[in-house]
């Protein structure tokens, strides 16, 4: 089995997850640089890639399953399997804004311009309000378009909402929460259906 | 940006051995259709966008590329083959004893927006066994499936079995309409239990925890005939008891057959299910992330085009099987090219052709030799 997990962050959360659940990885094996690294039992193997790469390499079916924020995977709309949230990670996708404009007097029939890391997730949601966008994308400091008026709105993600209040930022609305999930390709799903189905009861027992 | 340096996204070239192993592919699979006694049928590469609007669905077929005919009307390519068997079934083999078997191959064009996968352009090949109801020709076109990846020499592939029946019964039995089967179809697909947890405990409140703790356990895992088992004590209808039914017996007999190792139950497949009315199958082959093809029955479709009957019929990728004999066997001795003469060129031009005209009488592979340099 051959597991992609996010560089970074969420790199250490989720080998300890696997520990917990008997899924063991050397301390050696962890502090190396490399990119490929198997657990001590020999069974699994992890890659570490970008966070917004995971879903990819789980959906082409190169990695079994991965672990990735919802947010990256409604963002990058992969086609997988996602049985299991890991209550890593939690955060909130919102839409955020200036307090200046946040008046319900908002034109909403005018088109909105939304920076953001997320274009598809904050296409789909003002296009379920009717409401027309231009979407900026970015990929970071975002709250500093709105700030400085490169757009109207921000869409991102929001952990304690700080870095928005001490940037006079609001909160307009909340999109949806997000923790990481485990996501596991269609085809392994049924190919390798024994190792799958340890990996995810594994996994149950540790989260409950 | 020039013609000559921009490729329109997703065409494909083949040539050399990737010509050889499709080839190999195409003529193995044809050739055990055949062996069944299914008749090939060509069919034509456009037709009325309405034709296929009408066999997949106007949301599916809206994928396909238009253009306009002469006369105005809305023309498409081909975005797949039922339609036009089936229409054609409908109409020019109506008098024809039933059931009728027919087989293709052929390329299929569609814009696919939600995938990241960039092809437009698929080789598809399948059958239709049409006029038949009940499990018998179920088993027959499952079993035929099986057969093609076998003789292509694959090994480790899985068909996953399901029945739409036992997602419509369980949606009936917890009193769902439209919009909340979809949103369940669609947590069942991404096998997204937290989410269906959540969902049925706050839109079908009257059921026992228990039981849809149960439910949620059974979507989660495909299985074998002990996933059945399971099936039939969660929120037991008689449509979900039927479809269960039915999997039970085709699993006994691929059992009996010595098959099962190659066969999954999987109850938490929940694609197509406008268009499929009983049996579905996919079928997944090791190292390549998606299923390479499969089926199910549809007994509504021809009723689209005339009289109802009822229908059952699987295409396969012929890009995905010979990707992954690519992969499984790259040396297969089938692809392999036959070695030529050479035929030496000299003097007299005659000469060397009437050499060459009397190897190819004996069948033998020539080539004409390079022109010496004087």
């Amino acid at each position: 089995m051959t597991i992609a997990l996010s560089k970074g962050r969420m790199q250490e959360q989720s080998l300890e997850l696997f520990a917990r659940a008997g899924i063991r990885v050397s301390l050696d094996e962890t502090n190396s640089r490399k990119l490929l690294i198997s657990s001590d039992d020999g069974d699994y193997n992890f890659v570490f890639v970008k966070p917004g790469d995971v879903p990819t390499y789980v959906e082409y079916g190169t990695a079994d399953a991965g672990i990735c924020g919802r947010d990256v995977l409604l963002e990058s709309g992969a086609d997988v399997h996602e049985p299991l949230d890991l209550q890593l990670g939690r955060c909130r996708i919102a839409v955020a804004g200036r307090r200046e404009v946040l008046g319900e007097d908002y034109n909403l029939l005018a088109t909105v311009r939304v920076a953001t890391k997320y274009p598809k997730i904050a296409t789909s949601y003002f296009h379920e309000k009717g409401v027309p966008i231009e979407v900026i994308p970015l990929s970071g400091s975002v709250e500093l378009a709105a700030l400085i008026g490169l757009s109207d709105r921000i869409v991102d993600l929001v952990e304690s909402g700080r870095t928005l209040r001490e940037n006079g930022l609001e909160v307009i609305d909340v999109i949806t929460e997000s923790t990481a999930r485990l996501i596991v390709n269609r085809a392994s799903f049924h190919l390798k259906m024994a190792q799958v189905s340890r990996m995810i009861e594994a996994l149950t027992r540790v989260l409950s | 940006m020039s013609s000559l340096t921009k490729i329109p996204s997703g065409v494909q070239y083949f040539f050399d051995d990737e010509v050889r192993r499709r080839r190999y592919v195409e003529e193995t699979a044809l050739g055990v259709f055949k062996g069944w006694s299914f008749d090939e049928i060509i069919l034509p590469m456009f037709d009325y966008q309405d034709l296929f609007s009408r066999g997949m669905g106007v949301d599916k077929a809206d994928r396909t590329y238009r253009f306009v005919d002469r006369d105005g009307s809305l023309l498409a390519l081909r975005p797949e083959l039922t339609s036009l068997v089936a229409r054609t079934v409908a109409t020019r083999f109506r008098r024809k004893p039933r059931p009728v078997r027919l087989c293709y191959s052929g390329e299929v064009f569609r814009y696919d927006e939600p995938t990241q996968r960039a092809a437009r352009e698929f080789h598809q090949i399948g059958l239709e066994h049409i006029g038949e109801p009940g499990i018998i020709a179920d088993l027959e076109v499952v079993l035929i499936a099986a057969e093609v990846l076998t003789t292509l020499g694959l090994s480790g592939f899985r068909i996953a079995l399901s029945h739409v029946n036992f997602f419509h019964g369980i949606a009936d039995h917890l009193g769902f309409a439209a919009a909340e089967r979809s949103m369940l179809r669609e947590l069942i697909d991404r096998r997204n239990i937290l989410n269906l947890d959540q969902y049925l405990s706050l839109r079908a409140p009257q059921i026992d925890p228990e039981q849809r703790n149960r439910f949620c356990q059974l979507i989660r895992l495909a299985g074998k005939a002990e996933s059945l088992d399971l099936a039939r004590q969660i929120f037991a209808n008689p449509q979900s008891l039927g479809a269960i039914d039915h999997l039970t017996r085709l699993h006994k007999a691929i059992g009996e057959l010595e098959l099962a190792e190659s066969f999954t139950i999987d109850l938490g497949e929940a694609a197509d299910l406008d268009y499929y009315t009983g049996l579905t199958f996919r079928i997944y082959v090791p190292d390549l992330g998606s299923a390479i093809g499969g089926g199910g029955r549809y007994d509504n479709l021809i009723g689209n085009f005339g009289d109802p009957e009822p229908a059952v019929g699987f295409s396969l990728s012929l890009d995905g099987l010979a990707a992954a004999l690519a992969l499984q066997l790259p040396f297969h001795p089938q692809q392999a090219v036959e070695s030529a003469e050479i035929v030496e060129q000299n003097e007299l031009l005659s000469q060397c052709f009437r050499r060459a005209r009397d190897l190819r009488k004996l069948k033998r592979k020539v080539k004409i030799g390079a022109q010496q340099q004087a």
